[in-house]
């Protein structure tokens, strides 16, 4: 039964190409305990359409922590030429690094948010994807500057996809998304944060 | 000019080598499929599988007692090393991993020493690992062992012997130096 699985909330987006990138996402994925691949090829898991992400870009790994009785996931880097930033931390080829409850991954402009809401089972584990008009991740310094994007029109809120965000704890208050949020260069930010402030 | 003297570099790659004993190995071909002495290269970021059924494992043993898919190794790459590890996972519900005094459950995971036994029901593997500079690639070679490798004290999990080759005389259980006055030898 679902409610016994351990569930992935992954949230998704990116800047330029939109839902474009994210058209092979199903909204739920369930997987055994076997890696979860990411990346551009046909075999991945969670194929995204970028033409700069690898064919096999990452992996999510279950396992067990010795002592635990339930699953744990750990973020595998997998692309020779690109990185991945979890949480503030740079991954190169083959580095890995256990997630936590919220993980803030950045890889090749994409933002993910991935929530992880534990179940008791060992046996599988399911992805539920949320794409996001607006930035999820986004470098706090850059507020003291200048330099921003404009969102596109075309991805003006939609409410009830808003209230998905803020109900999974993505977003926080009302939808904001024409105002100047920056967006992050692509795995090169220093530390983020998940909640965006209400600008004042 | 010669194209020995032209050729790019080669990378050296990262080699483990796996010593593998059962007791029974001559009377039941459990080890018929592996390829012993041959060395295979093999992606880095592949997940290696160890266990009874071909069609998921890479290494298989024709026995009914070894789970479907037993246990996997896989590579990667410490943040403070230039050099890969490797990772081993027990991926058998029934039986439990042992990784020289440290025993793994279903799905638990433990990155290996450069020379390790691991054992499961009646199996033993002395699995070493020899670096290399590639990334890209790794080597697997199986030796086969005719003796048991705890009987011949091939390897016996120790304490790291003090850099200068004298030991204290008291017991101790600590992994790093000790720093002693040489009059108290």
């Amino acid at each position: 039964m679902e409610r016994n699985l351990t569930v992935l909330q992954v949230a998704l987006y990116h800047p330029i190409q939109g839902p474009a990138a994210f058209a092979n996402v199903p909204s739920r994925l369930q997987h055994d305990t076997s890696p979860l691949l990411v990346g551009r090829g046909q075999e991945a898991h969670l194929q995204l359409k970028l033409p700069h992400l690898s064919r096999h870009h990452l992996s999510l790994e279950p396992y067990r922590e010795r002592g635990s009785s339930l699953l744990s996931f750990c973020l595998k880097a997998l692309s020779y030429r690109g990185c991945v930033w979890v949480n503030g931390l740079m991954l190169r080829y083959l580095e890995q690094v256990p997630l936590t409850t919220i993980n803030r991954v950045t890889f090749s402009g994409i933002q993910m948010v991935i929530h992880i809401e534990v179940g008791a089972s060992l046996e599988a584990f399911v992805c539920c994807f949320h794409l996001s008009p607006s930035p999820l991740i986004y470098r706090p310094e850059a507020e003291e500057t200048d330099e921003y994007e404009i969102i596109p029109q075309q991805w003006s809120p939609q409410g009830s996809r808003e209230q998905t965000l803020c109900h999974l704890g993505f977003l926080q208050g009302p939808s904001e998304t024409q105002d100047s949020f920056p967006q992050p260069s692509s795995g090169r930010g220093a530390e983020i944060q998940l909640q965006r402030e209400t600008p004042v | 000019m010669t194209s020995f003297e032209d050729a790019d570099t080669e990378e050296t790659v990262t080699c483990l080598q796996i010593t593998v004993y059962h007791p029974s190995h001559l009377q039941s071909g459990i080890f018929h499929s592996i390829n012993f002495n041959n060395r295979e290269k093999l992606p880095s970021s592949e997940m290696v599988k160890f266990g009874r059924n071909p069609n998921i494992c890479h290494y298989t043993f024709q026995d009914k007692q070894v789970s479907r898919v037993q246990f996997s190794l896989q590579l990667f790459k410490d943040f403070n090393s230039s050099v890969l590890s490797f990772e081993i996972k027990n991926l058998s519900k029934r039986t439990s991993l042992i990784v020289d005094n440290r025993e793994l459950g279903y799905l638990n995971k433990m990155s290996l020493p450069y020379k390790c036994m691991v054992r499961f029901g009646d199996y033993q593997f002395l699995i070493e690992k020899e670096d290399g500079e590639s990334l890209e690639f790794f080597e697997t070679q199986f030796i086969l062992s005719l003796k048991s490798l705890s009987q011949e004290n091939t390897w016996v999990p120790r304490n790291p012997i003090p850099e200068n080759g004298n030991y204290p005389s008291f017991g101790t259980h600590s992994t790093s130096p000790t720093e002693i006055d040489e009059n108290e030898l």
